[in-house]
């Protein structure tokens, strides 16, 4: 039997990758059950209250760590891997170097929530994980990122395209801005608000410079290869590119308007936001004038209709976070629970969409193993209601939060927070069906990753006689 | 595009950009401030033997910092007081001026928070709620705020059988009644809460003026007088009522000494803590029926001003009347002082009988005639 170069890229890569989205989906899960205790803390606050190990500070906090950098970490280095080896033509070389600095990271992470959980927490955005791990992590995280490099460059086109720019910028994006915020912030610390702005800006950039450019290099992939025409207005791409790397370190701070800082920190945030809707229309345009030639394979291809929610969510949202940038809206909005809509938006809306979708169409090809359509399509159901539910709830949610804290004259306990406690009950029923939607797709790609061996054998045998043949 | 070393020189100097902007540009600017007076000479320095601030935290609190941040209260607690055109949150009470900068340089953690589920604590220190009232919010808030959401946290109190001494009485909303006794980390939390102020002015930051006093006075009263006897609490409401009244049969106090008892900066002194108030009760029933003029130092500042006798019509009030809101005045705002009768009011009147309704004390006078 002929094998041609892609199963042999494949077949380097799978149990690299296999690693990878097994554990992504386990951090999920571990994201889903943590977010599920957050939101039912807040509708009973009696909830879990007796134990100090879940304080709801504690729990938020540790939720957001697991799902970025547990969830979204594994899924970039998973699909990373993948997509840099396909576009370059090329095997995963550094295979055991890749699953040990993998497995340190996952480690590093699980010590750094426990330490979360304990009582060790860090005050600084999105490195509330205690000190002492993130060398750990920093280094692993550089070996992966070296090696992805490496196979880049033993790529047999010289010309490289959007999804290589856009993944290999997030790959590097991270560790600059680590080291930026650890120098700033640890190595040599200054006091007061300085620490508070750097500490926003890395956490917030966290999402705008390694999670978005991710996934959106990885819609550029998948969206041309399923549709299986080139992008439309490719000679756009690049243009956007340049405009997220340029303005989108700036756009971050804006949510600091009004307070302890010189006034253009935020000023120059809110300016930058709004230039932001450049980039935002670009890649809008490409991925949506490319898919919505061919609406019907949007529709029965399951990766592609995961990808399409997730980029129809980003524009949309993205328009949203512009308008909630200008200082009229974020006087009301600021310190609303609307930042939840913000996160929740960025991380599951856009980022876990196209990358359930890219898992989808990348798992068959690398194990030889079809997911039921009919699994897929349930996770799909369920999550973009999830979704969508939990998104409303904090949008409504939170305009209502910050138009009722804007009146000094009501109470706070009793009239602001009293009159959103329904859409707390609404988002932790959005995180039961998220949870449960989520158990699904880890349920689905851990039956292909690890087949039952009693089951369905002739098709294992087929599959591995193919295998022994190279 | 295609090497990836120009590519990687090429995204990270655009990242390099901002970080010259919000790391190097903002430490340049406000990285390096340091404690200074609320206000400043024609030279600019802090003039000789002012007080300097902010001021460190004691070392509970600090250690307080700390739990506070690793209980993750900062998720739902903010801790800074935006600019007036920015929010609402003086009017909100949360604070008498908007935070700045220098406001946290003392401070180990920086916990200014992004969401607000729960109020800003920036002030909570100046806010009056005792240590008691805080652990009994810290051990279960919805027994004192019934439609809370904020957790409860026992693990931080040991559960009591008995009232012993040192232990707080918590009555929960299905009245039934626990003693619980702090452990040192409760402590340190309520400690760090109490140290929470911005009570002081800043060069770049002076307090809000607000438009028309508002004559509420937080009901501190319930919670300060609770055990003490009903002459005296009956005594201070009243006197609470001739403060905030401005109009016949009332005091009219509140206007110029305001709601919270600390006067106006520079132009109306402070009653709370105030050795005047709290100190010898003849020079003070001698300002209630006379008035006060010419210069004053009260609290270290030195105010110089007219008070003309209080009440409507001026010096109009009866001997009970200023027995009454003097001994409000002395317990509360945090003071503390025996209570003033109307017979003792009746001896410094029969004793000063000969004055004119509108002669107003001068402060050398009322030293003299001691």
């Amino acid at each position: 039997m002929k094998i041609s170069d892609e199963q042999l890229i494949d077949k380097s890569a799978k149990w690299v990758i296999s690693f990878f989205v097994a554990s992504a989906g386990l951090w999920l899960l571990a994201a889903a059950l943590l977010a599920y205790i957050a939101a039912a803390k807040l509708t009973n606050p009696f909830f879990l209250s007796s134990y100090e190990f879940f304080t709801y500070g504690k729990v938020k906090i540790t939720q957001a760590n697991a799902f970025v950098y547990g969830w979204g970490g594994n899924s970039i280095f998973a699909i990373s891997i993948w997509i840099i080896a396909r576009l370059s033509q090329a095997e995963v070389r550094g295979r055991i170097i890749l699953i040990v600095s993998g497995f340190i990271w996952n480690i590093g992470i699980t010590l750094g929530l426990l330490g979360i959980l304990d009582g060790h927490m860090n005050s600084h955005e999105m490195l509330e994980m205690p000190k002492e791990i993130w060398p750990l992590l920093f280094i692993s995280y550089s070996i992966i990122t070296c090696l992805i490099i490496v196979l880049h460059r033993s790529r047999k086109l010289p010309d490289t395209i959007a999804p290589q720019w856009f993944i290999l910028a997030s790959i590097l994006w991270f560790p600059a801005l680590f080291i930026i915020a650890w120098h700033g912030l640890e190595i040599n610390p200054s006091a007061g608000t300085v620490q508070s702005v750097l500490s926003m800006w890395f956490g917030q950039n966290l999402i705008w410079l390694w999670l978005t450019p991710f996934a959106l290099g990885v819609a550029y992939y998948i969206i041309p290869s399923i549709i299986g025409k080139p992008i439309d207005k490719y000679y756009l791409a690049i243009f956007g590119f340049w405009c997220i790397a340029a303005l989108a370190p700036w756009s971050v701070v804006h949510h600091l308007e009004g307070g302890p800082v010189p006034m253009w920190i935020p000023a120059i945030g809110t300016v930058m936001s709004i230039a932001m809707i450049f980039p935002i229309a670009v890649a809008s345009t490409n991925f949506h004038a490319t898919a919505f030639q061919d609406i019907d394979k949007v529709w029965s291809s399951l990766p592609l209709r995961f990808v399409i929610f997730g980029t129809l969510s980003y524009t949309l949202s993205s328009y949203i976070g512009v308008i909630f940038s200008l200082p009229a809206v974020a006087k009301l909005t600021q310190f609303s629970i609307i930042n939840e809509f913000h996160f929740n938006q960025r991380v599951y809306g856009f980022f876990s969409m196209i990358v359930f979708g890219a898992v989808y169409h990348m798992l068959p090809k690398i194990t030889g193993r079809e997911i039921t359509k009919a699994a897929k399509s349930f996770h799909f159901w369920t999550s973009a209601l999830g979704v969508m539910m939990l998104l409303l709830a904090y949008l409504i949610g939170g305009l209502t939060h910050g138009v009722l804290a804007q009146q000094p004259s009501l109470d706070w306990a009793n009239s602001v927070i009293s009159s959103i406690q329904p859409y707390f009950l609404i988002t932790e029923i959005s995180f039961i069906i998220l949870g449960f939607s989520q158990l699904v797709f880890v349920i689905n790609i851990w039956k292909v990753l690890v087949p039952n061996p009693f089951e369905d054998s002739s098709r294992n045998k087929k599959f591995a006689s193919k295998a022994s043949i190279v | 595009m295609n090497n990836i070393f120009k590519f990687s020189f090429g995204i990270l100097s655009t990242l390099g950009v901002a970080w010259l902007a919000f790391v190097v540009g903002a430490r340049k600017q406000f990285g390096d401030l340091t404690p200074t007076s609320s206000f400043l000479n024609e030279n600019g320095k802090s003039p000789e033997g002012s007080d300097l601030y902010p001021i460190a935290f004691s070392g509970a609190a600090q250690q307080g910092a700390e739990e506070y941040l690793s209980l993750g209260c900062a998720t739902c607690h903010t801790q800074q007081v935006r600019l007036v055109d920015a929010g609402f949150d003086v009017e909100r009470g949360w604070g008498k001026r908007p935070s700045v900068a220098r406001d946290y340089i003392l401070q180990n953690e920086v916990n200014i928070g992004n969401t607000r589920v729960g109020p800003d604590l920036a002030n909570l220190g100046l806010r009056e709620y005792s240590d008691e009232w805080l652990h009994q919010h810290l051990f279960e808030p919805q027994s004192l705020i019934k439609k809370s959401i904020c957790p409860p946290n026992p693990f931080l109190y040991e559960i009591m059988e008995t009232n012993t001494s040192g232990s707080i009485q918590i009555s929960s909303e299905d009245n039934s009644t626990r003693f619980v006794k702090p452990k040192i980390i409760a402590n340190r939390i309520v400690a760090y809460l109490q140290e929470l102020r911005q009570d002081y002015e800043l060069p770049e930051m002076s307090f809000v003026e607000e438009d028309e006093p508002v004559a509420i006075i937080p009901d501190i009263i319930e919670k300060t007088t609770a055990q003490l006897p009903s002459w005296l609490t009956d005594q201070i409401s009243s006197g609470k009522e001739i403060y905030t009244k401005v109009g016949p049969g009332g005091g009219g106090c509140v206007s110029c000494h305001q709601p919270t008892g600390l006067g106006q900066p520079g132009v109306f002194p402070p009653l709370a803590n105030s050795d005047w108030v709290l100190g010898d009760k003849e020079r003070i029933i001698k300002i209630s029926m006379h008035g006060l003029m010419g210069e004053i130092e009260v609290s270290g500042v030195k105010y110089n001003g007219v008070m003309i006798p209080p009440g409507v019509p001026p010096g109009s009030l009866t001997n009970q009347q200023i027995a009454n809101v003097l001994t409000y005045i002395r317990n509360d705002w945090g003071n503390s002082a025996s209570a003033v009768s109307p017979e003792e009011v009746a001896n410094v009147r029969n004793s000063v009988k000969d004055r004119g309704q509108m002669q107003m004390w001068t402060v050398a006078e009322l030293n003299s005639d001691k």
